[in-house]
Protein backbone atom coordinates (compact mmCIF):
# COMPACT_ATOMS: atom_id res chain seq x y z
CA UNK A 1 0.00 0.00 0.00
CA UNK A 2 2.82 2.08 0.74
CA UNK A 3 4.47 1.24 -2.30
CA UNK A 4 1.62 2.92 -4.49
CA UNK A 5 1.38 5.68 -2.28
CA UNK A 6 5.18 6.23 -2.94
CA UNK A 7 5.20 6.21 -6.47
CA UNK A 8 2.57 7.92 -7.35
CA UNK A 9 4.03 11.15 -5.18
CA UNK A 10 6.20 13.59 -6.84
CA UNK A 11 8.48 16.33 -4.87
CA UNK A 12 6.95 18.90 -4.19
CA UNK A 13 5.89 19.03 -0.60
CA UNK A 14 2.85 20.54 0.31
CA UNK A 15 4.69 23.48 2.78
CA UNK A 16 6.65 24.47 -0.56
CA UNK A 17 3.52 25.17 -2.10
CA UNK A 18 1.91 27.27 -0.09
CA UNK A 19 5.14 28.81 1.53
CA UNK A 20 5.01 27.62 4.88
CA UNK A 21 1.39 28.93 5.47
CA UNK A 22 -0.73 26.67 6.68
CA UNK A 23 -4.34 28.52 7.31
CA UNK A 24 -5.67 31.37 5.43
CA UNK A 25 -7.48 34.29 7.05
CA UNK A 26 -9.82 34.85 4.43
CA UNK A 27 -12.94 33.30 5.68
CA UNK A 28 -15.40 34.24 3.02
CA UNK A 29 -14.44 31.20 0.99
CA UNK A 30 -16.28 28.27 1.84
CA UNK A 31 -16.33 24.73 -0.13
CA UNK A 32 -18.93 25.74 -2.63
CA UNK A 33 -17.92 29.49 -3.22
CA UNK A 34 -17.61 29.72 -7.04
CA UNK A 35 -14.07 31.02 -8.38
CA UNK A 36 -13.73 32.65 -11.54
CA UNK A 37 -10.17 33.50 -13.55
CA UNK A 38 -10.17 37.26 -14.40
CA UNK A 39 -6.46 37.11 -16.23
CA UNK A 40 -4.77 34.73 -18.49
CA UNK A 41 -1.61 33.04 -16.81
CA UNK A 42 1.64 34.55 -16.77
CA UNK A 43 4.45 32.64 -17.66
CA UNK A 44 6.62 32.29 -14.20
CA UNK A 45 3.59 32.10 -12.14
CA UNK A 46 3.16 28.67 -9.48
CA UNK A 47 1.88 25.72 -11.63
CA UNK A 48 -1.11 25.37 -9.42
CA UNK A 49 -1.69 29.13 -9.74
CA UNK A 50 -1.95 28.54 -13.70
CA UNK A 51 -3.81 25.91 -13.35
CA UNK A 52 -6.39 27.37 -11.40
CA UNK A 53 -6.72 30.40 -13.55
CA UNK A 54 -7.08 27.72 -16.34
CA UNK A 55 -9.56 25.69 -15.06
CA UNK A 56 -11.69 28.50 -13.52
CA UNK A 57 -12.62 30.01 -17.23
CA UNK A 58 -15.81 29.19 -15.97
CA UNK A 59 -17.01 29.29 -12.29
CA UNK A 60 -15.80 26.58 -10.47
CA UNK A 61 -16.46 25.38 -6.95
CA UNK A 62 -13.58 25.79 -4.37
CA UNK A 63 -14.13 21.84 -3.80
CA UNK A 64 -13.86 20.79 -7.55
CA UNK A 65 -10.75 22.90 -7.48
CA UNK A 66 -9.30 21.05 -4.76
CA UNK A 67 -9.99 17.75 -6.28
CA UNK A 68 -8.33 18.81 -9.77
CA UNK A 69 -5.42 19.60 -8.24
CA UNK A 70 -5.50 16.57 -6.00
CA UNK A 71 -4.72 18.73 -3.24
CA UNK A 72 -6.52 19.71 0.43
CA UNK A 73 -8.60 22.05 0.44
CA UNK A 74 -7.22 24.15 3.05
CA UNK A 75 -3.73 24.72 0.27
CA UNK A 76 -6.35 25.20 -2.44
CA UNK A 77 -7.69 28.17 -0.46
CA UNK A 78 -4.70 29.66 0.32
CA UNK A 79 -3.77 29.62 -3.26
CA UNK A 80 -6.88 31.41 -4.01
CA UNK A 81 -6.50 33.63 -1.48
CA UNK A 82 -3.18 34.72 -2.97
CA UNK A 83 -4.85 34.83 -6.20
CA UNK A 84 -7.76 36.52 -4.92
CA UNK A 85 -5.18 38.78 -3.10
CA UNK A 86 -4.07 39.60 -6.83
CA UNK A 87 -7.51 40.68 -8.28
CA UNK A 88 -6.63 37.49 -10.71
CA UNK A 89 -10.15 35.55 -9.80
CA UNK A 90 -13.11 36.44 -8.24
CA UNK A 91 -15.15 34.95 -5.78
CA UNK A 92 -18.53 34.92 -5.80
CA UNK A 93 -21.22 32.48 -3.32
CA UNK A 94 -23.47 30.18 -5.07
CA UNK A 95 -27.17 31.34 -4.96
CA UNK A 96 -28.30 31.75 -1.71
CA UNK A 97 -30.10 29.37 -0.22
CA UNK A 98 -33.85 30.53 0.23
CA UNK A 99 -34.29 32.29 2.90
CA UNK A 100 -35.54 30.91 6.89
CA UNK A 101 -38.78 32.50 6.21
CA UNK A 102 -39.00 29.91 2.97
CA UNK A 103 -38.44 27.00 4.28
CA UNK A 104 -41.36 24.75 5.90
CA UNK A 105 -41.77 24.56 9.36
CA UNK A 106 -39.77 22.16 10.78
CA UNK A 107 -42.45 20.89 12.55
CA UNK A 108 -44.13 19.88 9.49
CA UNK A 109 -41.31 18.74 8.58
CA UNK A 110 -40.93 16.05 11.43
CA UNK A 111 -44.61 15.38 10.73
CA UNK A 112 -44.16 14.50 7.33
CA UNK A 113 -40.75 12.04 8.68
CA UNK A 114 -43.07 10.45 10.89
CA UNK A 115 -45.40 9.89 8.57
CA UNK A 116 -42.41 8.35 6.03
CA UNK A 117 -41.68 6.22 9.34
CA UNK A 118 -45.44 5.04 9.74
CA UNK A 119 -45.59 4.12 5.90
CA UNK B 1 98.28 -7.18 -7.05
CA UNK B 2 96.95 -9.40 -9.69
CA UNK B 3 93.09 -9.08 -9.56
CA UNK B 4 92.71 -12.70 -10.40
CA UNK B 5 93.57 -13.94 -7.27
CA UNK B 6 91.46 -14.65 -4.75
CA UNK B 7 90.43 -12.27 -1.97
CA UNK B 8 91.84 -14.85 0.71
CA UNK B 9 94.83 -16.05 -0.96
CA UNK B 10 95.52 -12.38 -1.31
CA UNK B 11 94.71 -11.64 2.32
CA UNK B 12 97.64 -14.70 3.30
CA UNK B 13 99.58 -13.89 0.18
CA UNK B 14 100.73 -10.12 1.63
CA UNK B 15 101.96 -11.38 5.63
CA UNK B 16 103.85 -14.14 3.67
CA UNK B 17 105.46 -11.52 1.40
CA UNK B 18 106.31 -9.51 4.12
CA UNK B 19 107.34 -12.44 6.51
CA UNK B 20 110.28 -13.72 3.47
CA UNK B 21 110.74 -10.01 3.21
CA UNK B 22 111.34 -9.19 7.06
CA UNK B 23 113.01 -13.21 7.41
CA UNK B 24 115.97 -12.21 4.62
CA UNK B 25 116.19 -9.23 6.05
CA UNK B 26 117.13 -10.36 9.47
CA UNK B 27 119.41 -13.27 8.37
CA UNK B 28 121.16 -10.99 5.82
CA UNK B 29 121.54 -8.30 9.31
CA UNK B 30 122.23 -10.84 11.78
CA UNK B 31 125.21 -12.11 9.24
CA UNK B 32 126.92 -8.89 8.85
CA UNK B 33 126.72 -7.74 12.42
CA UNK B 34 129.52 -8.66 14.79
CA UNK B 35 129.66 -11.65 16.52
CA UNK B 36 129.50 -11.24 19.93
CA UNK B 37 125.86 -9.30 19.76
CA UNK B 38 124.77 -11.34 16.94
CA UNK B 39 122.12 -13.53 19.74
CA UNK B 40 120.70 -10.21 20.76
CA UNK B 41 120.36 -9.22 17.99
CA UNK B 42 118.84 -12.18 16.35
CA UNK B 43 116.12 -12.02 18.45
CA UNK B 44 115.21 -8.47 18.69
CA UNK B 45 115.19 -8.90 14.97
CA UNK B 46 113.12 -10.99 14.78
CA UNK B 47 110.97 -10.28 17.06
CA UNK B 48 110.26 -7.42 15.08
CA UNK B 49 110.07 -9.08 12.24
CA UNK B 50 107.04 -11.28 13.76
CA UNK B 51 105.54 -8.31 15.31
CA UNK B 52 105.80 -6.39 12.08
CA UNK B 53 104.30 -9.35 10.29
CA UNK B 54 101.54 -9.57 12.99
CA UNK B 55 100.71 -6.52 12.68
CA UNK B 56 100.34 -6.09 8.55
CA UNK B 57 98.51 -9.11 8.58
CA UNK B 58 95.60 -8.00 11.41
CA UNK B 59 95.38 -4.31 9.54
CA UNK B 60 94.92 -6.11 6.21
CA UNK B 61 92.19 -8.64 7.45
CA UNK B 62 90.42 -5.28 9.77
CA UNK B 63 90.43 -3.92 6.35
CA UNK B 64 89.23 -6.15 4.23
CA UNK B 65 86.18 -6.96 6.99
CA UNK B 66 85.37 -3.25 6.81
CA UNK B 67 84.94 -3.61 3.11
CA UNK B 68 82.56 -6.96 3.59
CA UNK B 69 80.40 -4.93 5.79
CA UNK B 70 80.44 -1.86 3.97
CA UNK B 71 79.54 -3.94 1.14
CA UNK B 72 76.66 -5.80 2.96
CA UNK B 73 75.57 -2.32 4.57
CA UNK B 74 75.06 -1.15 1.05
CA UNK B 75 73.32 -4.31 -0.05
CA UNK B 76 70.90 -3.77 2.37
CA UNK B 77 70.47 -0.39 2.19
CA UNK B 78 69.36 -1.22 -1.80
CA UNK B 79 67.05 -4.05 0.27
CA UNK B 80 65.89 -1.37 2.62
CA UNK B 81 65.29 1.30 -0.13
CA UNK B 82 63.23 -1.64 -2.24
CA UNK B 83 61.33 -2.01 0.54
CA UNK B 84 60.01 0.93 1.00
CA UNK B 85 59.97 2.34 -2.78
CA UNK B 86 58.00 -0.49 -4.62
CA UNK B 87 57.21 -3.62 -2.64
CA UNK B 88 55.38 -1.78 0.39
CA UNK B 89 53.50 0.98 -1.97
CA UNK B 90 52.30 -2.27 -4.27
CA UNK B 91 51.51 -3.94 -1.12
CA UNK B 92 49.14 -1.35 0.30
CA UNK B 93 48.04 -0.68 -3.35
CA UNK B 94 46.81 -4.14 -3.73
CA UNK B 95 45.56 -4.21 -0.43
CA UNK B 96 43.32 -1.12 -1.07
CA UNK B 97 42.46 -3.27 -4.47
CA UNK B 98 40.26 -5.21 -2.46
CA UNK B 99 43.14 -8.39 -1.96
CA UNK B 100 43.57 -10.29 1.01
CA UNK B 101 45.95 -10.15 2.65
CA UNK B 102 47.96 -13.63 1.53
CA UNK B 103 46.96 -12.56 -1.75
CA UNK B 104 48.44 -9.26 -1.78
CA UNK B 105 52.04 -10.98 0.17
CA UNK B 106 52.53 -13.36 -2.37
CA UNK B 107 52.25 -11.07 -5.43
CA UNK B 108 54.58 -8.21 -3.92
CA UNK B 109 58.07 -9.22 -4.05
CA UNK B 110 59.43 -10.63 -0.89
CA UNK B 111 62.52 -9.31 0.52
CA UNK B 112 65.50 -11.85 1.54
CA UNK B 113 65.89 -10.46 4.88
CA UNK B 114 63.77 -11.99 7.50
CA UNK B 115 63.68 -8.79 9.43
CA UNK B 116 61.92 -7.20 6.68
CA UNK B 117 59.89 -10.06 5.80
CA UNK B 118 58.39 -9.81 9.23
CA UNK B 119 58.01 -5.43 8.61
CA UNK B 120 55.98 -6.37 6.04
CA UNK B 121 54.22 -8.89 7.08
CA UNK B 122 53.14 -7.03 10.03
CA UNK B 123 52.35 -3.59 7.79
CA UNK B 124 50.24 -5.79 5.31
CA UNK B 125 47.71 -7.26 7.83
CA UNK B 126 47.39 -3.66 9.76
CA UNK B 127 46.51 -2.48 6.36
CA UNK B 128 44.19 -4.98 5.73
CA UNK B 129 42.31 -4.67 9.42
CA UNK B 130 41.99 -1.52 9.25
CA UNK B 131 40.26 -1.77 5.11
CA UNK B 132 38.47 -3.96 6.43
CA UNK B 133 37.31 -1.52 9.36
CA UNK B 134 36.63 0.96 7.04
CA UNK B 135 34.55 -1.35 5.05
CA UNK B 136 32.57 -2.47 7.85
CA UNK B 137 31.89 1.19 9.09
CA UNK B 138 31.02 2.09 5.84
CA UNK B 139 28.57 -1.12 4.60
CA UNK B 140 27.23 0.02 8.69
CA UNK B 141 26.84 3.77 7.74
CA UNK B 142 25.35 2.72 4.27
CA UNK B 143 22.70 -0.08 5.32
CA UNK B 144 21.47 2.24 8.47
CA UNK B 145 21.63 5.41 5.84
CA UNK B 146 19.03 3.38 3.52
CA UNK B 147 16.85 2.16 6.50
CA UNK B 148 16.31 5.84 7.25
CA UNK B 149 16.21 7.11 4.01
CA UNK B 150 13.56 4.43 3.47
CA UNK B 151 11.73 5.20 6.94
CA UNK B 152 11.52 9.01 5.65
CA UNK B 153 10.25 8.13 2.14
CA UNK B 154 7.23 6.24 3.36
CA UNK B 155 6.77 8.63 6.23
CA UNK B 156 6.47 11.34 3.95
CA UNK B 157 3.92 9.45 1.58
CA UNK B 158 2.33 8.58 5.08
CA UNK B 159 1.70 12.45 6.03
CA UNK B 160 0.90 13.54 2.67
CA UNK B 161 -1.81 11.21 2.70
CA UNK B 162 -2.82 12.69 6.67
CA UNK B 163 -2.35 16.31 5.01
CA UNK B 164 -5.10 15.46 2.26
CA UNK B 165 -7.38 13.91 5.26
CA UNK B 166 -7.40 16.58 8.00
CA UNK B 167 -8.14 20.35 8.03
CA UNK B 168 -6.75 23.18 8.53
CA UNK B 169 -6.39 22.55 12.41
CA UNK B 170 -3.86 19.84 12.06
CA UNK B 171 -2.72 20.68 8.70
CA UNK B 172 -0.18 23.30 10.29
CA UNK B 173 1.29 20.55 12.88
CA UNK B 174 1.36 18.21 9.77
CA UNK B 175 3.24 20.28 7.54
CA UNK B 176 6.09 21.02 10.45
CA UNK B 177 6.07 17.51 10.62
CA UNK B 178 6.10 17.09 6.65
CA UNK B 179 9.27 18.98 7.03
CA UNK B 180 11.33 17.71 9.54
CA UNK B 181 10.88 14.60 7.97
CA UNK B 182 12.57 15.65 4.58
CA UNK B 183 15.40 17.30 6.31
CA UNK B 184 15.87 13.83 8.16
CA UNK B 185 15.79 12.13 4.69
CA UNK B 186 18.08 14.62 3.54
CA UNK B 187 20.59 13.84 5.77
CA UNK B 188 20.31 9.95 5.33
CA UNK B 189 20.68 11.16 2.17
CA UNK B 190 24.12 12.77 1.98
CA UNK B 191 25.45 10.00 4.58
CA UNK B 192 24.48 7.46 1.71
CA UNK B 193 26.05 9.43 -0.95
CA UNK B 194 28.68 9.50 0.56
CA UNK B 195 28.95 6.23 1.88
CA UNK B 196 28.92 5.15 -1.67
CA UNK B 197 24.82 3.70 -1.38
CA UNK B 198 22.38 4.29 -3.34
CA UNK B 199 21.22 7.77 -3.54
CA UNK B 200 17.77 8.33 -2.39
CA UNK B 201 14.34 7.18 -4.12
CA UNK B 202 14.20 7.11 -7.97
CA UNK B 203 11.50 8.63 -9.44
CA UNK B 204 10.22 6.78 -12.70
CA UNK B 205 9.01 9.98 -14.31
CA UNK B 206 10.76 12.93 -15.50
CA UNK B 207 10.10 15.60 -12.82
CA UNK B 208 9.29 18.82 -14.18
CA UNK B 209 11.68 21.79 -13.43
CA UNK B 210 9.23 23.93 -10.92
CA UNK B 211 8.88 20.73 -8.79
CA UNK B 212 12.51 19.93 -8.35
CA UNK B 213 12.96 23.43 -7.17
CA UNK B 214 10.23 22.52 -4.59
CA UNK B 215 11.92 19.11 -3.90
CA UNK B 216 15.21 20.80 -3.20
CA UNK B 217 13.86 23.64 -1.32
CA UNK B 218 11.79 21.72 0.64
CA UNK B 219 14.44 20.09 2.02
CA UNK B 220 16.40 22.45 3.61
CA UNK B 221 15.55 24.34 7.05
CA UNK B 222 15.26 27.84 5.80
CA UNK B 223 13.49 27.38 2.61
CA UNK B 224 11.14 30.45 3.31
CA UNK B 225 13.76 32.34 2.68
CA UNK B 226 14.41 30.95 -0.84
CA UNK B 227 12.91 32.92 -3.33
CA UNK B 228 12.81 30.98 -7.28
CA UNK B 229 13.24 32.55 -9.99
CA UNK B 230 11.98 30.20 -12.72
CA UNK B 231 9.96 30.00 -15.99
CA UNK B 232 11.60 26.75 -17.10
CA UNK B 233 9.01 24.18 -18.69
CA UNK B 234 11.44 21.69 -18.91
CA UNK B 235 12.00 18.45 -17.20
CA UNK B 236 15.04 16.45 -15.62
CA UNK B 237 14.88 12.38 -16.42
CA UNK B 238 13.70 10.59 -13.38
CA UNK B 239 17.04 8.92 -12.78
CA UNK B 240 18.80 11.52 -11.83
CA UNK B 241 16.53 13.99 -10.73
CA UNK B 242 16.79 13.21 -6.83
CA UNK B 243 20.76 13.82 -7.50
CA UNK B 244 19.73 17.09 -8.66
CA UNK B 245 17.23 18.08 -6.18
CA UNK B 246 19.84 17.09 -3.37
CA UNK B 247 22.90 18.77 -4.78
CA UNK B 248 20.49 22.02 -5.34
CA UNK B 249 19.27 21.74 -1.55
CA UNK B 250 23.00 21.17 0.06
CA UNK B 251 23.74 24.56 -2.03
CA UNK B 252 20.74 26.23 -0.98
CA UNK B 253 21.22 25.17 2.72
CA UNK B 254 24.89 26.50 2.49
CA UNK B 255 23.51 29.86 0.84
CA UNK B 256 20.99 30.12 3.30
CA UNK B 257 23.17 29.42 6.54
CA UNK B 258 26.14 31.45 5.52
CA UNK B 259 23.97 34.38 5.04
CA UNK B 260 22.13 36.68 7.44
CA UNK B 261 18.78 34.85 8.72
CA UNK B 262 17.35 38.60 7.00
CA UNK B 263 18.89 38.25 3.65
CA UNK B 264 16.63 35.81 0.90
CA UNK B 265 18.93 33.51 -1.01
CA UNK B 266 17.80 34.33 -4.86
CA UNK B 267 17.60 30.83 -7.34
CA UNK B 268 17.42 31.75 -10.75
CA UNK B 269 16.72 28.86 -13.55
CA UNK B 270 18.12 29.48 -17.10
CA UNK B 271 17.68 27.25 -20.13
CA UNK B 272 20.20 27.42 -21.97
CA UNK B 273 21.76 25.37 -25.36
CA UNK B 274 24.07 22.74 -23.59
CA UNK B 275 21.17 22.13 -20.66
CA UNK B 276 20.08 23.87 -17.71
CA UNK B 277 21.85 26.71 -15.55
CA UNK B 278 20.86 27.43 -12.33
CA UNK B 279 22.54 29.69 -10.08
CA UNK B 280 21.88 30.20 -6.58
CA UNK B 281 22.88 33.91 -5.58
CA UNK B 282 23.20 34.92 -1.31
CA UNK B 283 23.86 37.98 0.00
CA UNK B 284 26.06 37.07 2.92
CA UNK B 285 29.78 36.59 3.47
CA UNK B 286 32.50 36.77 0.58
CA UNK B 287 34.32 33.51 0.63
CA UNK B 288 38.02 33.42 1.41
CA UNK B 289 40.47 32.31 -1.39
CA UNK B 290 41.31 29.43 1.10
CA UNK B 291 37.37 28.50 1.18
CA UNK B 292 36.81 28.96 -2.27
CA UNK B 293 39.43 26.72 -2.95
CA UNK B 294 38.30 24.29 -0.70
CA UNK B 295 34.71 24.34 -2.48
CA UNK B 296 36.38 24.04 -5.82
CA UNK B 297 38.40 21.36 -5.13
CA UNK B 298 35.51 19.37 -3.36
CA UNK B 299 32.96 19.69 -6.19
CA UNK B 300 36.27 18.70 -8.88
CA UNK B 301 36.30 15.92 -10.43
CA UNK B 302 38.55 13.96 -8.32
CA UNK B 303 37.16 11.40 -6.60
CA UNK B 304 36.11 12.00 -3.01
CA UNK B 305 38.64 11.70 -0.04
CA UNK B 306 37.18 10.26 2.85
CA UNK B 307 40.18 11.73 5.21
CA UNK B 308 39.09 15.64 3.66
CA UNK B 309 35.28 15.18 5.20
CA UNK B 310 35.58 17.93 8.30
CA UNK B 311 32.95 15.80 10.24
CA UNK B 312 30.75 18.65 10.40
CA UNK B 313 30.27 20.43 6.83
CA UNK B 314 29.60 17.36 4.17
CA UNK B 315 27.65 19.58 2.15
CA UNK B 316 30.16 20.36 -0.58
CA UNK B 317 31.31 16.89 -0.70
CA UNK B 318 28.18 15.46 -0.81
CA UNK B 319 27.43 17.92 -3.95
CA UNK B 320 30.62 16.98 -5.30
CA UNK B 321 29.67 13.05 -5.58
CA UNK B 322 26.22 14.22 -6.64
CA UNK B 323 28.12 16.09 -9.32
CA UNK B 324 30.35 13.57 -10.52
CA UNK B 325 27.60 11.02 -10.75
CA UNK B 326 25.55 12.77 -13.01
CA UNK B 327 27.95 15.09 -14.99
CA UNK B 328 26.91 18.59 -13.06
CA UNK B 329 29.24 21.22 -13.53
CA UNK B 330 29.70 22.72 -9.97
CA UNK B 331 31.49 26.40 -9.90
CA UNK B 332 31.78 29.24 -7.11
CA UNK B 333 31.88 33.02 -7.96
CA UNK B 334 31.16 36.40 -6.38
CA UNK B 335 27.55 37.43 -6.21
CA UNK B 336 26.57 40.14 -7.67
CA UNK B 337 24.40 40.28 -4.70
CA UNK B 338 27.55 40.79 -2.61
CA UNK B 339 27.74 37.00 -1.34
CA UNK B 340 28.78 33.87 -3.26
CA UNK B 341 27.33 32.95 -6.21
CA UNK B 342 27.28 28.88 -7.52
CA UNK B 343 26.13 28.12 -10.39
CA UNK B 344 24.96 24.95 -11.02
CA UNK B 345 24.90 23.34 -14.94
CA UNK B 346 22.88 20.46 -15.69
CA UNK B 347 23.71 19.09 -19.06
CA UNK B 348 21.67 18.63 -21.82
CA UNK B 349 20.97 14.67 -21.82
CA UNK B 350 19.45 14.61 -18.45
CA UNK B 351 17.04 17.24 -19.33
CA UNK B 352 13.63 16.05 -21.31
CA UNK B 353 10.48 17.48 -21.71
CA UNK B 354 7.91 16.82 -18.95
CA UNK B 355 5.39 14.38 -19.21
CA UNK B 356 2.25 15.22 -20.63
CA UNK B 357 -0.22 16.90 -18.89
CA UNK B 358 -3.62 14.90 -17.75
CA UNK B 359 -5.28 17.54 -19.53
CA UNK B 360 -6.47 20.14 -16.95
CA UNK B 361 -8.12 22.11 -19.57
CA UNK B 362 -10.75 19.87 -21.23
CA UNK B 363 -12.56 18.69 -18.66
CA UNK B 364 -14.52 22.33 -18.26
CA UNK B 365 -17.11 22.38 -20.52
CA UNK B 366 -18.67 18.99 -19.40
CA UNK B 367 -17.67 19.66 -15.86
CA UNK B 368 -19.99 23.22 -15.90
CA UNK B 369 -23.11 21.85 -15.50
CA UNK B 370 -21.66 19.57 -13.17
CA UNK B 371 -20.23 22.05 -11.13
CA UNK B 372 -23.67 23.81 -11.09
CA UNK B 373 -25.65 20.87 -10.07
CA UNK B 374 -23.70 19.58 -6.74
CA UNK B 375 -21.40 21.35 -4.51
CA UNK B 376 -20.63 17.23 -3.78
CA UNK B 377 -17.07 16.63 -4.91
CA UNK B 378 -17.66 13.52 -6.34
CA UNK B 379 -18.68 14.89 -9.33
CA UNK B 380 -15.88 16.79 -9.60
CA UNK B 381 -13.84 13.66 -9.54
CA UNK B 382 -14.80 12.40 -12.68
CA UNK B 383 -14.24 15.15 -15.00
CA UNK B 384 -10.71 14.25 -15.94
CA UNK B 385 -10.79 10.94 -16.78
CA UNK B 386 -13.72 12.10 -18.94
CA UNK B 387 -12.10 13.06 -22.18
CA UNK B 388 -9.12 10.69 -21.54
CA UNK B 389 -11.82 8.06 -21.97
CA UNK B 390 -13.39 9.23 -24.70
CA UNK B 391 -16.86 8.07 -26.55
CA UNK B 392 -17.43 4.78 -25.93
CA UNK B 393 -15.38 3.93 -22.78
CA UNK B 394 -18.02 5.97 -20.32
CA UNK B 395 -18.22 2.76 -18.05
CA UNK B 396 -14.37 3.22 -17.40
CA UNK B 397 -15.33 6.87 -16.31
CA UNK B 398 -17.16 5.80 -13.93
CA UNK B 399 -15.27 2.95 -12.39
CA UNK B 400 -12.47 5.12 -11.72
CA UNK B 401 -14.82 7.66 -10.07
CA UNK B 402 -15.10 4.69 -7.74
CA UNK B 403 -11.85 4.16 -7.24
CA UNK B 404 -11.07 8.36 -6.94
CA UNK B 405 -14.18 8.81 -4.77
CA UNK B 406 -12.63 6.34 -1.65
CA UNK B 407 -11.07 9.14 -0.35
CA UNK B 408 -13.14 11.80 -0.92
CA UNK B 409 -15.50 13.00 1.55
CA UNK B 410 -18.78 12.82 -0.08
CA UNK B 411 -19.89 10.11 -2.23
CA UNK B 412 -22.36 9.72 -4.75
CA UNK B 413 -25.21 8.57 -5.24
CA UNK B 414 -24.88 5.70 -7.08
CA UNK B 415 -20.88 4.78 -5.24
CA UNK B 416 -22.29 3.51 -1.97
CA UNK B 417 -24.02 0.40 -2.98
CA UNK B 418 -20.88 -0.36 -4.90
CA UNK B 419 -18.62 -0.03 -2.04
CA UNK B 420 -20.87 -1.72 0.38
CA UNK B 421 -20.83 -4.98 -1.35
CA UNK B 422 -17.14 -5.56 -1.14
CA UNK B 423 -17.00 -4.61 2.16
CA UNK B 424 -19.21 -7.24 4.06
CA UNK B 425 -17.39 -10.21 2.06
CA UNK B 426 -13.73 -8.68 3.07
CA UNK B 427 -13.13 -12.21 4.26
CA UNK B 428 -15.16 -14.07 1.63
CA UNK B 429 -12.30 -14.37 -1.42
CA UNK B 430 -15.14 -15.47 -3.72
CA UNK B 431 -17.15 -12.62 -3.10
CA UNK B 432 -14.02 -10.72 -3.63
CA UNK B 433 -13.36 -12.17 -6.90
CA UNK B 434 -16.47 -11.12 -8.60
CA UNK B 435 -16.60 -7.51 -6.52
CA UNK B 436 -12.85 -7.27 -8.60
CA UNK B 437 -14.69 -8.64 -11.62
CA UNK B 438 -17.09 -6.04 -11.00
CA UNK B 439 -15.07 -3.31 -10.86
CA UNK B 440 -13.35 -4.62 -14.15
CA UNK B 441 -16.63 -5.03 -16.04
CA UNK B 442 -17.18 -1.41 -15.24
CA UNK B 443 -14.23 -0.57 -16.91
CA UNK B 444 -15.19 -2.68 -20.10
CA UNK B 445 -11.75 -2.98 -20.50
CA UNK B 446 -8.45 -4.09 -18.54
CA UNK B 447 -8.66 -3.22 -15.20
CA UNK B 448 -7.28 0.80 -14.74
CA UNK B 449 -4.69 1.80 -12.36
CA UNK B 450 -7.44 3.62 -10.61
CA UNK B 451 -9.49 -0.13 -10.00
CA UNK B 452 -6.73 -2.13 -9.58
CA UNK B 453 -5.52 -0.12 -6.27
CA UNK B 454 -9.23 -0.93 -4.72
CA UNK B 455 -8.84 -4.47 -4.65
CA UNK B 456 -5.60 -4.75 -3.60
CA UNK B 457 -6.07 -2.10 -0.69
CA UNK B 458 -8.59 -4.74 0.23
CA UNK B 459 -6.13 -7.27 0.74
CA UNK B 460 -3.82 -4.98 2.52
CA UNK B 461 -6.40 -4.89 4.84
CA UNK B 462 -6.99 -8.69 5.25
Amino acid sequence: MISRRVASENPDRLYTVTGGRSHTDESSMDMVTLIVSECDPTPGMQSEHVKILQMCRQPMAVVEVSSELKLPISVVRILLCDLLDTGRITARHPPKAPAKAQLPNPEILEQVLVGLQNL
Amino acid sequence: MPAHIPVHRRALLVPLAVAIVAGTACVWAVAEAPVEGRTLMAWSLGTAAVLLCAAITFGLYGRQQTQQLRDRLQAMDADVAQLADQTLPALVKRLRDGASVDTALAEVHRPADLAQQRILWTLAQEVGRGDRMRAAAMSACANAAGRVQALATSMLADLREMEDRHDEKVLGDLLRLDHSTAQAGRLADSIAVLTGARSGRRWTKPIVMESIMRGAVGRISAYQRVRVHSASTVAIAGHAAEGVMHALAELMDNATSFSPPSEEVHVYVEEVSTGVVITIEDCGLVMSAVALSRARQAVSSEPLDLTTLSGTRLGLAVVGCLARKHDLTVSFRPSSRGGTGVVVMIPQKLVTQPPPLPAPDPPRPPSVPAARRAPSTAVAAPAPAERVADGDLPRRRRGQTLAAATSTTAAAEPKPPARDRPKPSLSDAGARFSAFRQASRGTGGGATPADTPDVSAEDDTL
